[in-house]
């Protein structure tokens, strides 16, 4: 006897797409605008939201999420703040998924939110197949890292919405290439948008943060125009 | 290496639709690796038994066909053995 084939034709990640669907529509509804930041470990991506954190609670009502294999040493940093945070720690798995967000907001009231700030497990390469529906996703490279990183993982690059360059301060120190950077950056993902920060300095937050601010602001704009 | 919680993903796929199908016998788990999704065929082979442990899926071959410069990541069929009732079995 032959088998047969019975033909299925669905994503894999499905479960997850359709979660991370439901969550962005939820942060929708309430209003929530939702970033989330990836990078390689050590990119900087605590310093930056602890900054940003400082910065933004004065305007906004912020909350963080933290996702880590292990320890809430983050979460504990970024709570120093002020700012509501609560860590997911992962266990073995290299990445955040929609249903680990899902499950860490649900004694969050999304009413009392304008901004989530979801920080990824530190990783250039899982994240990117995971959608957390998030409206902004920022990847970040240190100048520390090489300025091929872009090349050697482009998905990550490419599933982004825009890109920060941290650690400028020591740009000099390790003989940073700016172009070199923002062309690996530019040829894998044409067009994507280049910030440049020192979170120890503070340089370039003025840019980030109006550009948080812009961004939030459009998505409020799409809130009304897609409402009924 | 995130295969181990894509080939998880992919096993609960397989077995749900699986289940509908009835009494049948699992042959083969047909997928399709973009060369974008960022996952490495070698990978998910290696986890996909590993996953496939102890579920209806258990047993299986995993068939992938690698598709170049495109994104997707899909279930495309399982293969299937139609189990024959035993008293209706053609001698």
């Amino acid at each position: 006897m032959n088998p047969r084939i019975v033909e299925v034709r669905k994503d894999i990640l499905r479960k997850n797409d359709e979660l991370a669907r439901a969550l962005r529509q939820r942060f929708h509804a309430f209003g929530v605008f939702v970033v989330s930041l990836v990078s390689s470990p050590g990119a900087g991506k605590t310093a930056l939201l602890e900054r940003t954190l400082a910065e933004t609670m004065k305007r906004w009502r912020v909350a963080a999420l933290v996702g880590d294999l292990q320890t809430d040493n983050d979460a504990r940093r970024l709570a120093a703040t002020g700012v509501p945070v609560r860590q997911i720690t992962t266990g073995t798995v290299c990445h955040l998924d929609a249903e680990m967000v899902s499950r860490a907001l649900d004694e969050w009231e999304l009413t009392s939110l304008d901004v989530l700030f979801v920080e990824n497990v530190g990783n250039l390469v899982c994240p990117a197949s995971y959608d957390l529906g998030e409206a902004l996703r920022v990847v970040l490279m240190s100048v520390t890292e090489g300025e091929d990183k872009p090349l050697k993982y482009p998905t990550i690059f490419n599933s982004s919405d825009l890109a920060v360059i941290t650690k400028t301060d020591l740009a000099d120190a390790v003989g940073f290439d700016r172009d070199a950077a923002r062309q690996a950056i530019d040829r894998v993902r044409p067009g994507l948008d280049v910030i440049e920060v020192s979170s120890r300095s503070g340089a370039g937050f003025d840019r980030w943060l109006e550009r948080l601010q812009t961004e939030r602001q459009n998505r409020s704009t799409g809130y009304l125009l897609a409402g009924p | 290496m995130h295969e181990l919680s894509i080939a998880l993903s992919l096993v609960e796929l397989a077995s749900d639709e699986l289940a509908r199908l009835g009494d049948v016998r699992l042959h083969a788990v047909h997928v399709r690796v973009g060369a974008r999704s960022g996952v490495v065929s070698d990978a998910l082979r290696f986890s996909f038994d590993v996953a496939a442990n102890g579920t209806p899926v258990a047993g299986a071959t995993l068939e992938i066909e690698e598709v170049a410069d495109s994104p997707e990541l899909q279930l495309r069929g399982l293969e299937v053995f139609d189990r024959e009732p035993a008293n209706r079995r053609s001698t």
